[in-house]
């Protein structure tokens, strides 16, 4: 009961935490100057004069305005879903419209990759933290800290190498694809499906739900699903090795913080056996502190995405705004950034809840 | 009589504990601790037997090594006897891991962990089953995120399987004569706080603790026979859940074979002890035997047991959760319906403490060891747990163990008291005997350290410390390890530790003051 109230006031909390970052983006978008805002809104090959499209956009968008009736303007916009134009070599129309097209690869990518080092993890975890200093115990701790200081790009620039297809020169063990979210050559040529759209730009996108390993599914199409599933080997593979080896440190050292408590003691004097004691004792308050980082967690593996989807030529949210803040889209890398922020002010929420679940402790 | 070389035929049956000889030692990274050297002792049976000391003199380790809870590694005991209800727990010590010396800093262990995980099975039916413990901190001592209820519940499980399933099957299949009998007896009991031990025990037995008051209350009333007889039925009926009481057959005799083969397994380990062949091949054989017999026999029902896991569990859980509120009320918890489902930081220190103590009897140990219980409460609720610990001494009949600081405590709570320094028991009497006949220096010292206001006010005088500090137990003192703070110190000090020995009624005191300066070890 009290928790479903807790839970309610975490949600009211959200309101003043989301108008914060609208603050900021609007903040940082009225650095730029207006000629730059409103550039994914120019038509080079218009007939109208490029000045007058200028003044229509700014215009539009409510840039004549003192900045605090701007903001009411970008608000209203947000709220109405018009989030600026963009105009990229990757992607051109409205920046909604893209999020739309490319996050749920991203979903995608961080579902799998947390899922897959949740439940490695936190059994590994136990096991090694069940059995401080022993070789099985030293072994993970080397394994985790070598993954957690491993740079992103470089950890799949090198699994790229020694598992990725290598087109030019043959690799024996290059059974992966390493570009893209699926290889257009499991396409039957004589019948492309229709369920999937090219936009001109080098991406091809699918429909309904953007992501091609589900949509392929649902049509039926097992080669490109299963061509789906292998390019997602890699990225995920890669996220997955450094959330868990994060996760992992965590786990331990919770294990063995636990282990020493009195509470432990207590639970050996009652002749628990040692399986239940490592199970329902030591466990149980070891996962308290890993729920705690999992959210800090959270926000390097957003940073990770972004590097891993460029490394990987992986059409998510994180190549989106690269390409935006690349080329010079203020609305695109002003969308990005919102929706980064609302995953992490999500992601703490789910954090925050889960902690209370598992600490009675917890006052809410 | 040389008290450490009691013989093993010398232990009377009325010694529920005796420990002898017992070394435990922590191999640090700066040496090696010897932090119990040598202590013997015994409690008996239905005794509050007190462990005095100033702090880091081994009170807490010999407890810990008395349930075998030393935190391994450092610690280890690396020698001597616990028995505990005529069986030494700890006979294959020196089996469980080899440790070679080379220096202080630089000590091999190699671990047997075949035999360590035979023992840990032996040592985890017997820790919580006969011997329990408390502690001193009850805030850390509870798992902060299981409800009291829980781990209650835990215990009683672990242990109770046995007489759960009886009392239910009991209650199920309650017949005429049974409650004949128990109005008989009853009616022959006028004491009331007697009658109504026997009416808990009884409800207890019969699965239905719940309505003990109301059976009390029934009795209580003066109605005539055949009229209590009627109230009584009524009560009961609504009692019975009519389950299929066959699965609750399997499981007590499954948990009697269990404790079957502990015994056996108990006695396997008595002669690998004493090297006795013939009995070794013997409890092997039975063990085996034991062990494949109950693969056949209980095969439909351990897969019985996964199938419906979630129902059977229910049935026990429902069962130990009322012995678990029986329990709260034992310890004097007021509202335990509430309380059972409450969090450890919800509860007061004292509420905390009475819960562990609960916790404690949940199996109806015969020892009870209490490693400074009162200490982190204020002075109110000490005296209420020092209460109910003694109650609960006299009402259950199990033994005590109390360690403490606290001279004040072990006066108002022991029957026998060692007093302990460094590792060594330094003295052991009767708690009369060491309040007014004290021995050694460092009992003397002890006992003048107490703040008194009627001497030390009236004469003037400043309270009396014992100079100097508990030593280092990595380079201990040679001989007597009290030497470097006595007042009485003789050159024999230095040279020879004195032994512990009887200088009458029972009286024991290491120290030469008191015996032979020959009478010792070098």
């Amino acid at each position: 009961m009290e928790l479903r109230y807790y839970i309610i006031r975490r949600l009211l909390l959200l309101i003043p935490t989301i108008l914060g970052l609208t603050v900021l983006t609007f903040l940082l978008m009225r650095a730029f100057p207006n000629y730059q805002l409103v550039q994914g809104y120019i038509n080079p090959h218009s007939s109208i004069p490029v000045s007058v499209q200028m003044l229509n956009a700014e215009k539009a968008l409510g840039l004549n305005y003192p900045p605090p009736v701007q903001y009411i303007y970008y608000l209203k916009d947000l709220f109405l879903g018009n989030w600026g134009q963009m105009s990229t070599t990757f992607y051109s129309g409205p920046v909604l419209r893209g999020i739309e097209y490319f996050f749920p690869n991203t979903v995608q990518l961080a579902i799998f990759s947390i899922i897959l080092s949740i439940i490695i993890a936190i059994p590994l975890g136990t096991y090694i933290g069940a059995r401080p200093n022993t070789a099985a115990d030293q072994a993970g701790r080397v394994f985790s800290l070598a993954f957690y200081a491993m740079p992103t790009f470089w950890l799949a620039l090198i699994l790229q190498i020694i598992l990725g297809q290598d087109v030019i020169y043959g690799n024996p063990f290059g059974i992966f694809p390493i570009q893209g979210s699926f290889q257009p050559t499991s396409i039957n040529p004589l019948h492309p499906p229709s369920w999937l759209i090219n936009t001109q730009l080098g991406t091809v996108l699918s429909s309904p739900t953007h992501l091609i390993l589900i949509d392929a599914l649902i049509h039926g199409d097992f080669a490109v699903a299963s061509s789906a599933f292998m390019s997602l080997v890699l990225p995920v593979v890669t996220l997955t090795l450094t959330l868990l080896a994060g996760i992992l440190r965590f786990v331990r050292a919770g294990m063995v913080d636990a282990a020493s408590q009195e509470y432990v003691k207590t639970a050996r004097s009652k002749g628990v056996p040692e399986r239940l004691v490592i199970k329902r004792h030591i466990r149980k308050n070891a996962l308290i502190p890993t729920v705690t980082v999992l959210g800090l967690l959270f926000a390097s593996l957003l940073g990770g995405v972004v590097t891993i989807e460029y490394v990987f030529g992986y059409p998510g949210i994180g190549l989106f705004g690269l390409n935006a803040v690349l080329q010079n889209q203020i609305f695109g890398v002003m969308g990005t950034t919102l929706i980064f922020g609302l995953i992490l002010v999500m992601a703490n929420l789910i954090v925050d809840v889960v902690y209370a679940l598992i600490d009675p402790r917890i006052r809410y | 009589m040389l008290v450490n070389e009691i013989d093993k035929t010398k232990i009377t049956r009325d010694d529920y504990l005796v420990v002898q000889n017992l070394k435990t030692q922590f191999f640090t990274s700066k040496g090696i601790v010897k932090a119990i050297d040598s202590v013997s002792f015994s409690v008996k049976e239905g005794e509050v037997y007190g462990i005095v000391g100033e702090s880091g003199c081994g009170k807490s380790v010999t407890a810990t090594s008395i349930m075998d809870l030393v935190p391994d590694p450092p610690g280890r005991i690396i020698g001597g006897s616990i028995y505990i209800d005529g069986f030494d727990i700890i006979s294959d010590t020196d089996k469980l891991v080899k440790i070679t010396v080379k220096s202080e800093t630089d000590v091999k262990i190699k671990r047997n962990k075949r035999l360590i995980k035979r023992h840990n099975y032996i040592i985890s039916r017997i820790r919580g089953k006969k011997i329990a413990m408390i502690f001193q901190e009850p805030s850390l001592a509870l798992n902060p995120v299981m409800t009291i209820g829980d781990q209650i519940i835990e215990n009683i499980l672990l242990h109770n399987m046995v007489s759960i399933s009886e009392s239910i099957i009991r209650r199920e299949t309650i017949k005429d004569q049974d409650l004949d009998n128990f109005l008989s007896e009853a009616s022959a009991i006028k004491n009331h706080s007697d009658l109504k031990r026997y009416v808990q025990r009884w409800a207890r037995d019969f699965g239905m603790p719940d309505i003990e008051d109301s059976i009390l209350n029934v009795l209580s009333s003066n109605a005539a026979k055949p009229f209590v007889r009627k109230e009584l039925v009524e009560l009961i009926i609504p009692q019975r859940k009519g389950v299929n009481i066959n699965i609750f057959k399997e499981t007590k005799d499954y948990h009697d074979d269990l404790n079957k083969l502990l015994d056996l397994n108990l006695k396997l380990l008595n002669s690998e002890n004493k090297a006795d062949t013939a009995g070794i091949a013997r409890y092997e054989q039975e063990v085996k035997n034991l062990e494949r017999q109950m693969r056949t026999k209980y095969l439909t029902f351990n897969l019985k047991r996964i199938i419906l896991k979630k129902t059977y569990q229910r049935v026990f859980q429902e069962e130990a959760r009322r012995r678990a509120i029986e329990l709260l009320k034992l310890v004097n918890i007021a509202g335990p319906e509430r309380v059972i489902d409450s969090y450890p930081h919800e509860l007061s220190g004292g509420m905390q403490q009475r819960s562990m103590i609960a916790m404690a009897l949940a199996s109806d140990p015969r020892l009870l060891i209490a490693d400074e219980p009162t200490t982190a409460l204020d002075v109110t609720t000490q005296a209420q747990i020092l209460d109910l610990i003694r109650e609960l001494n006299k009402f259950t009949g199990s033994s005590v163990i109390f360690i403490t600081h606290d001279l004040a405590v072990i006066a108002e709570m022991c029957n026998r008291v060692a007093v302990m320094y460094a590792g060594n028991i330094v003295e052991e009497a009767s708690v009369d005997d060491i309040f007014t006949n004290s021995k050694h220096p460092y009992t003397t010292g002890l006992l003048k350290s107490i703040p008194r206001t009627d001497i030390n006010v009236a004469r003037n005088l400043r309270m009396e410390s014992i100079p100097g500090n508990v030593p280092n137990l990595i380079t201990p003192p040679t001989g007597c390890r009290f030497n470097p703070r006595c007042q009485h110190k003789m050159d024999v000090c230095e040279k020879s530790k004195p032994k512990l020995v009887d200088v009458g009624d029972g009286h024991k005191v290491a120290c030469f003051l008191y015996s032979d300066l020959t009478d010792g070890d070098n």
